[in-house]
């Protein structure tokens, strides 16, 4: 008996499934507990509710300036990535051409980089080519980890896109540029918000690279990072931690929920026939 | 200058695809208001030669002509033939009206006159009304009109049609073929029509040229081709065919004979292939399954073949029977008989007389 349908066998995938669950989220739960726990030290017992947390880091200018250094980052990255992303997306799949194997890995490389090194290779570019470290010098190096995933969203949306699509347009008369405004594109989208959502989260989150080439301002990751040996700032930088864990939660599930529901419309013209032959047959 | 009858020359054009050589030296010329079909089996290059025409693809060799004018090097979007696609490609995301005016709206014509256009011509595909409908909300049979009624509002010199019934279903695809014969009629618009299947084209096309590995084995109405099969591939691949292997016996005034035994024989009249073929020459020998008469007993064979057999195989497919029959000269033929009184007589192991007028055999090679 397969045991994914036997009473007994789904008893076990339930129990895996939520240890597993378990496992992923136990860290987050605890440190949302903490970040409503009414004690200076970060640790049971339990002394009490309270939003004071929440209220210290709002009047706390280091803490905002650092949020609002890594929105800057973020939206940075998001909108030169996806930019990016687009045209890269559409050459791996509609075009044939020499060395297209090789392209695709050069560009998908970044992924299997280690952080540390790619960090420290661009902290010894810049310093090189003497670009002083700032926000941009921070949005760059995002870019370049960014980019492979932007890449990896965009493609299988594309690949069902079909190319007659956008060869029909073409047939009727417009150019590349009018049926990729007014076909690939706007079919494209759904895929392409996902993207920049996507970079916009992997930005925000990142902390090896932005402490590397960060300038005297730094990102709300690294500014976090340096409070931790501070045990009187720690109640606080969690609070912030919760704030932030819930937009990103947030946005990615947005962009998800905006993928499929696309997705959808794009198959029902293709499934359309498969069920009239059903029928009449 | 060109003939100003021919919508579409095509003058021997090659494309290679790597070491493919999809279309080997095509020449053909298709006439305004034509209905002419690419019939082949996948692989032969008939898909290959609508893109060429539409444009997607570029010859390596040889010219493109489109109402004279010289194409080879212009993109698809300023050629004036239109393509019906074999999924139909329509925009999922834009509604009916939207996809049938994409190509007006780029030709600049006026919104009021857009409008107008669409709905005639929704009229004329018979989906009246349905203009705010998306692609996603229409069966597979109204996305065909659908796709239709987009190439032909730009009033294409030519329409290119690929497998365009494929994806429907048996009884959707007869009545689809009459559609597009009576919208065909209606337009007088050149339609290129590209299909393996062969009842379709002999169906609606005025003409159908035969492909097979990259090249026109055979150029003419669907009853030529059907009939007068110019090559063995065209005969197996139009119709069911008996295919025989003859040694002549005698020449006999025009007649070239095979003696199987005292009564049986066949009989075949000197073709075009005659004056090479004398006693003792192979001839290979067609006969449709339709032409061929069978018998219990005793059939008169007159000045034509018969030949002596027994019933291998009945097969009954509505208004024929047919017939799989092991004859004297060792081959199994196909008979094709109205199923009637005879047809319901004749079993699996009877003997019978297959005879066919001498007329109805064609040579095929030698």
């Amino acid at each position: 008996m397969n045991v994914a349908v036997s009473r007994a066998g789904r008893r076990w995938l339930w129990l895996v499934f939520w240890l597993l669950t378990l496992f992923l989220y136990a860290p987050l739960v605890i440190l949302l507990i903490f970040s409503f726990n009414d004690r200076e030290l970060v640790s049971f017992p339990w002394e009490g509710f309270t939003l004071h947390w929440y209220q210290t880091f709002l009047d706390n200018p280091e803490i905002l300036t650092a949020l609002r250094v890594s929105v800057v980052v973020a939206t940075l990255t998001a909108v030169v990535t996806t930019i990016l992303a687009i045209p890269a997306s559409i050459a791996l799949v509609r075009r044939r051409f020499f060395g297209k194997g090789l392209v695709s890995g050069v560009m998908l490389a970044p992924l299997v980089i280690p952080l540390v090194v790619l960090g420290t290779a661009l902290l010894i570019l810049f310093n090189t080519i003497g670009i002083p470290f700032s926000p941009l010098t921070i949005a760059i190096g995002h870019i370049v980890i960014a980019l492979p995933f932007a890449i990896l969203t965009l493609v299988p949306r594309l690949e069902r896109i079909p190319a007659a699509l956008e060869e029909a347009s073409r047939d009727l008369g417009a150019g590349w540029s009018t049926t990729f405004r007014q076909i690939t594109f706007p079919l494209m989208l759904p895929a392409i918000f996902s993207a920049f959502l996507l970079s916009f989260v992997i930005s925000f989150d990142e902390v090896v690279i932005a402490s590397f080439v960060a300038g005297d301002e730094v990102t709300f990751p690294v500014y976090l990072y340096s409070q931790l040996r501070l045990p009187r700032q720690l109640p606080q930088v969690i609070a912030v931690a919760v704030v932030v864990l819930t937009i990103s939660a947030i946005v990615v599930t947005i962009s998800e929920v905006l993928r499929r529901m696309t997705d959808k419309s794009l198959e029902e013209t293709t499934r359309v026939h498969d069920e009239e032959e059903v029928s009449v047959a | 200058m060109s003939d100003p009858g021919v919508a579409i020359s095509i003058q021997r054009v090659r494309k290679s695809f790597g070491d493919v050589r999809a279309v080997d030296g095509i020449s053909l010329d298709i006439a305004e208001g034509e209905f002419l079909t690419l019939l082949g089996p996948s692989g032969c290059g008939k898909t290959t030669t609508m893109r060429l025409i539409a444009g997607f693809e570029e010859p390596d060799e040889g010219t493109i002509l489109l109402r004279g004018t010289d194409v080879v090097g212009v993109p698809p979007n300023k050629r004036e033939v239109n393509m019906c696609f074999q999924h139909y490609a329509l925009f999922p995301h834009m509604a009916v009206e939207r996809n049938i005016e994409y190509g007006l709206k780029l030709k600049k014509v006026p919104k009021g006159d857009r409008q107008r256009i669409v709905a005639e011509m929704l009229e004329i595909v018979g989906l009246a009304g349905m203009q705010q409908r998306k692609p996603g909300q229409l069966s597979g049979g109204q996305q065909q009109r659908v796709a239709l009624a987009r190439a032909l509002v730009n009033q294409p010199a030519a329409l290119l049609l690929d497998e365009p019934l494929g994806a429907l279903d048996v009884k959707l695809r007869k009545h689809m073929q009459l559609e597009l014969k009576r919208i065909q009629h209606e337009l007088r618009t050149t339609f290129v029509y590209v299909t393996h299947d062969q009842d379709e084209a002999l169906s609606m096309s005025d003409r159908i040229a035969v492909m097979n590995q990259g090249v026109i084995e055979q150029l003419g109405t669907p009853r030529e081709v059907y009939e007068q099969p110019a090559t063995p591939f065209v005969a197996d691949f139009v119709g069911v065919l008996n295919a025989m292997d003859v040694r002549v016996d005698e020449v006999a005034g025009e007649d070239l004979v095979m003696r199987v035994s005292d009564r049986d024989r066949i009989v075949v009249p000197v073709g075009p292939l005659g004056t090479e073929a004398s006693v003792g020459s192979s001839l290979l020998v067609a006969v449709r399954p339709e032409r061929v008469e069978l018998s219990i007993g005793d059939g008169a064979a007159g000045n034509g073949s018969r030949l002596s057999g027994t019933v291998g195989q009945v097969v009954y497919l509505g208004t024929l029977t047919q017939f799989h029959v092991d004859t004297a000269i060792g081959e199994r033929l196909i008979v094709h008989h109205l199923s009637d009184d005879l047809s319901s007589m004749v079993n699996r192991g009877d003997e019978v007389v297959l005879t066919w007028a001498r007329t109805d055999a064609a040579v095929l090679s030698s």
